[in-house]
């Protein structure tokens, strides 16, 4: 690894303090922030833009606790921000996925650490009609293209009582490269039999869809578009005014797409060894389907001790006193015991 | 280094120096044209550093690269027809859109407008060339597209029952689409056009002029005898620069085209081009997508050379054609 | 409009002439007109909405303050993507002006027709149609990775590779239209080459060399997809280039309108106007100084 001017320069300014916290390194548990001193300097991290409302809002809390510790958060996607991360050219990286081959960070140089979780509303636009209640295999043929109007039967069958307009429907997807597509189409890859576009980043949408660039973009067409369908993460489906679907779960009832009810699918995920889970139409009653997880990646061992300090005092913070934050920001805490993994591993990562 | 202007005197009788003056020639002669290497360093740079970065992607499959029409980076299927296509489609849309628009605002401002209006008009083209892309993205995606897509809507209405311009302006349900990028491209493609043009026009020695109009031309019959034949290389000239941007340009287009994966003849459909295509994925990308990415901007790099030569051919033909035309 | 009747041609017969004819001369002198109608239009449009939505943004602390952290604080501050803008830009202008020009008088004066110069030419404008991104992506693999963080040096590098072909391009376009009896007329006084080209024709053309920049600095100053791979992201000032990451209008412009709260929805609109005010104010201060420069070519 090629040696940093970043930490250069923050050596020179907090070398002092550099010393004291690798002394008192051990010392700090669950609560880093609440006892001994605060790290100095600058820490960058890069990387999935899916997070980033929620990780601006920790910043800037997180701001008013240690002043002298800056820290940015640059969200230039995952794919970019792990390849960052494999150059040395951030303190840690943000994640909506895992790291595969080729991506840049070495196996085994890294450590996922689970941050907050978000539920991915089905948001659509239709006058007059609210609350719709639309099952997996339907959910899949809608976004495929298969079910090209509103009223048709399969959407009927689970929205009894409600009028259906003979409206077309018009896709709307995400055409900029997302973690939130990913998870959206892992899940109807996942869940559906008949889903047959795949899963991935970006996938082919059928004939006729629409394109908006990230969540706003997205928002922003099913709003201009009467007939309009598409998934959007729930702080922009919130701050839009968009009306959410409710959604059949893995035990068949439907759901709306809540904090509580994407808190209850961290539950009922099963949580790997290397802290990785998967939340997509999790067992439960009252779980949303549709939950996307984001992760950060800590290097296992830093050059800098004070970045490595900084590092761990921050995503500390996140862990702790920045999960109450989360909600505000529409974004689901972890769940008490994965969140108590979370710490452990980050402890462990660096000491 | 002063670089608009020169804070020399006027040129003055220098006998003493000669020999100095002599080798500060030469000096100045290796400079520019250094100078004028440093294009092709750089452009070389890039283009090696980029085709480095691609070739695995296109080595994978060099026929599909080119001419697949499926673009599924999970399967590592890349083809990229559909953007090219899509590059193609808006850029010649904005041409069609700019090229007339600016060539008309350069005459107006050479040939019709007062002296006065005349500074009004520069600076309200130079004023355009100040907007930033992203806020022409802003603005498209925001303000105008439920604006045009009644327009877009009623316009395929009234084509539906002429063959060949239906599949032209088909329905739609969307003003994402090539058409409005195409209409963005060609407003942010006006200032350069029009500026160079401007400046061409101004070449045109009066007594050409005069002489139309000693010979009893009208202002328009003046226009097409006397100045568009003297300017057609340059205009050529700039509108190469215009289409460059055109090609070249990423967020405006990538906020308005509705990022789809079409080749069709309707203009009113959601597409894609090259240069969006690369800022949208690139930063969700990785391994082989990464580099399949970079190698649509080499492809693009190989488009542009094309074309490029193709004018200089259809500039140097016309210039022949037109008698005493020169530049 | 009453400007279309300026200028009267000598030719002062224009009423015998045939119903075509005039018609033609009338419809066209619309058409003329019509086309500065279709640029004011857009101009308007967008002028509309980026003072309309940008200018409550306005204060004495937006230009000032640090950039708010979190999307949904309320209130101001762009100060350091200011500051970051102007530093970016003018290390990018700095960079490829000079050599822009000197490499355009290669071409018009030294050049000319040679294949070499040819050669240079055509790739120039191949150069203008490169994605800004892939220059992004070249200063990215070739000079942040190299040095191992992202600064707004590197971010400079890659508008300075965005803007030297414009710059050579409207440069050769505005050198060729100085006259050649200037150029005679200087080496007739027994002055060299290299005098003739800095002291006469540099100075004619400068004001079409001067707009010709600008052109160049405005597209640079409003591109996002370079700097947000190369500079990177800061709330603070960072007026050295060399010391990490930086940030500019643009980014800040694309960062806070892909966000759906109001706050940073003002603040994109905000950073617009005052992009576009920052680049509107230089071009009319370089006209200015180049004004005092020309050498009247009529």
């Amino acid at each position: 690894m090629k040696l940093n001017r970043r930490t250069i320069f923050g050596t020179i300014t907090a070398g002092a303090l550099a010393m004291s916290m690798a002394a008192c390194g051990g010392g700090s548990d669950d609560d880093a922030a609440g006892d001994g001193e605060l790290v100095s300097g600058e820490i960058t991290g890069s990387g999935a833009s899916f997070p980033d409302a929620f990780y601006a809002a920790a910043i800037e809390a997180y701001a008013e606790v240690n002043p002298e510790l800056i820290v940015t958060y640059n969200a230039v996607g995952s794919g970019t921000g792990k390849s960052e991360f494999g150059e040395g050219l951030n303190d840690f990286a943000g994640s909506d996925s895992l790291v595969k081959d080729g991506d840049g960070p070495a196996e085994g140089s890294f450590q996922y650490i689970p941050t907050v979780a978000a539920p991915i509303t089905i948001s659509y636009n239709l006058p007059g009609v609210d609350g719709l209640q639309i099952d997996q295999e339907t959910l899949a043929n809608i976004f495929q293209g298969a079910i090209t109007t509103w009223n048709d039967p399969a959407i009927a069958a689970t929205n009894e009582g409600v009028e259906l307009p003979d409206t077309a429907i018009t896709i709307a997807h995400r055409s900029d490269g997302s973690g939130t597509t990913s998870n959206f189409t892992k899940f109807l890859d996942e869940a559906t039999d008949a889903w047959t576009l795949g899963a991935g980043d970006e996938i082919t949408w059928p004939e006729g869809s629409i394109g908006g660039e990230k969540n706003t973009g997205v928002a922003t067409v099913i709003t201009q578009t009467e007939g309009a369908i598409g998934y959007v993460d729930l702080a922009d489906a919130t701050e839009t005014g968009l009306v959410t679907a409710s959604i059949e779960n893995a035990d068949g009832s439907f759901i709306q797409p809540t904090l509580e009810a994407t808190t209850a699918a961290l539950e009922g995920a099963e949580v790997a060894e290397d802290l990785s889970y998967n939340p997509l139409n999790a067992a439960g009653a009252e779980t949303y389907p549709i939950v996307a997880p984001t992760y950060i990646l800590l290097h296992t061992e830093y050059e800098d001790e004070n970045v490595a300090a900084g590092v761990k005092e921050f995503v500390n913070y996140l862990l702790t006193d920045g999960q109450d934050i989360a909600e505000d920001n529409s974004f689901a805490p972890l769940p008490d015991a994965l969140r108590q993994q979370a710490v452990d591993a980050l402890n462990e990562t660096i000491a | 280094m002063t670089t608009t202007a020169s804070p020399e005197s006027p040129p003055q009788v220098d006998l003493g120096g000669e020999a100095r003056s002599r080798r500060t020639d030469k000096g100045f002669t290796g400079l520019v044209t250094f100078a004028g290497l440093t294009v092709l360093i750089v452009l070389g740079l890039i283009l090696v550093t980029t085709s480095v970065q691609a070739w695995p992607a296109i080595a994978h499959d060099p026929i599909e690269f080119l001419t697949g029409t499926d673009w599924v980076p999970g399967d590592e299927i890349f083809g990229t027809l559909p953007f090219l296509y899509g590059t193609l489609v808006t850029s010649v849309i904005a041409m069609v859109v700019a090229v007339p628009v600016s060539i008309g605002i350069a005459l107006f401002i050479t040939e019709v407008a007062h002296r006065r209006s005349r500074k009004y008009i520069v600076t309200i083209v130079d004023l355009l060339a100040t907007v930033p892309s992203v806020v022409f993205g802003l603005v498209g995606s925001i303000v105008l597209i439920p604006w045009v897509t009644p327009i877009y809507q009623w316009w395929a209405g009234l084509m539906a029952p002429i063959p060949g311009l239906n599949a032209i302006f088909d329905e739609t349900n969307t003003g994402r689409n090539y058409f409005t990028a195409g209409l963005i491209l060609a407003v942010m493609c006006i200032p350069i056009i029009t500026s160079i043009s401007r400046e061409v026009f101004a070449t045109v020695p009066e007594i050409d002029k005069q002489g139309a109009y000693a010979l009893g031309a009208t202002r328009w019959e003046m226009i097409k005898g006397a100045i568009l034949p003297h300017s057609f290389g340059g205009l050529v000239g700039a509108s190469m620069l215009g289409l460059g941007r055109a090609m070249g340009e990423t967020i405006a287009v990538a906020l308005v085209i509705g990022g789809s994966l079409t080749i069709g003849t309707n203009l009113f459909e959601p597409g894609n081009t090259m240069a969006a295509v690369i800022a949208q994925q690139f930063g969700e990308s990785s391994g082989m997508h990464t580099e399949a990415l970079i190698g649509i901007g080499v492809v693009l790099f190989a488009i542009t050379v094309l074309i490029n030569f193709l004018a200089r051919t259809v500039v140097r033909r016309a210039e022949i054609k037109m008698k005493g035309a020169h530049s | 409009m009453t400007t279309l009747q300026g200028q009267t041609p000598p030719d002062l017969s224009g009423r015998n002439l045939s119903f075509r004819r005039a018609f033609a001369n009338r419809a066209a002198t619309t058409l003329i007109a019509l086309c500065v109608l279709v640029a004011a239009l857009p101009l308007a449009l967008v002028a509309w909405e980026v003072v309309s939505k940008g200018a409550s943004a306005w204060s004495l602390a937006w230009f000032i303050d640090e950039i708010p952290r979190n999307y949904r604080t309320e209130g101001p501050g762009m100060g350091p993507a200011i500051l970051g803008t102007l530093t970016i830009t003018g290390m990018a202008a700095l960079l490829s002006i000079p050599i822009g020009v000197l490499g355009a008088v290669y071409l018009n004066e030294y050049g000319k027709n040679k294949p070499l110069a040819r050669f240079i030419r055509t790739m120039a404008d191949v150069m203008t149609g490169v994605p800004s991104i892939m220059m992004g992506l070249f200063i990215y693999v070739g000079y942040v990775i190299v040095i191992g963080d992202k600064t707004g040096f590197g971010g400079a590098l890659a508008l300075a590779c965005l803007m030297l072909p414009i710059v050579i391009r409207s440069t050769e376009e505005m050198l060729r239209l100085v006259p050649d009896e200037l150029r005679q007329a200087s080496s007739g006084l027994g002055a060299r080459k290299w005098r003739t080209t800095l002291g006469v024709v540099l100075p004619a053309a400068s004001s079409g060399i001067t707009s010709g920049s600008l052109l160049a600095v405005a597209r640079a100053a409003g591109e996002t997809a370079p700097i947000i791979v190369t500079v990177g992201l800061t709330y603070i000032y960072k007026p050295d280039l060399f010391d990490g990451q930086n940030t500019t209008l643009a980014a800040q412009i694309f960062r806070n309108a892909s966000q759906p709260f109001a706050a940073s929805q003002e603040r994109a609109w905000g950073a617009a106007l005052t992009l576009i005010a920052i680049v509107f104010v230089f071009t009319i201060l370089s006209r200015i100084i180049a004004a005092r420069f020309a050498i009247d070519k009529r």
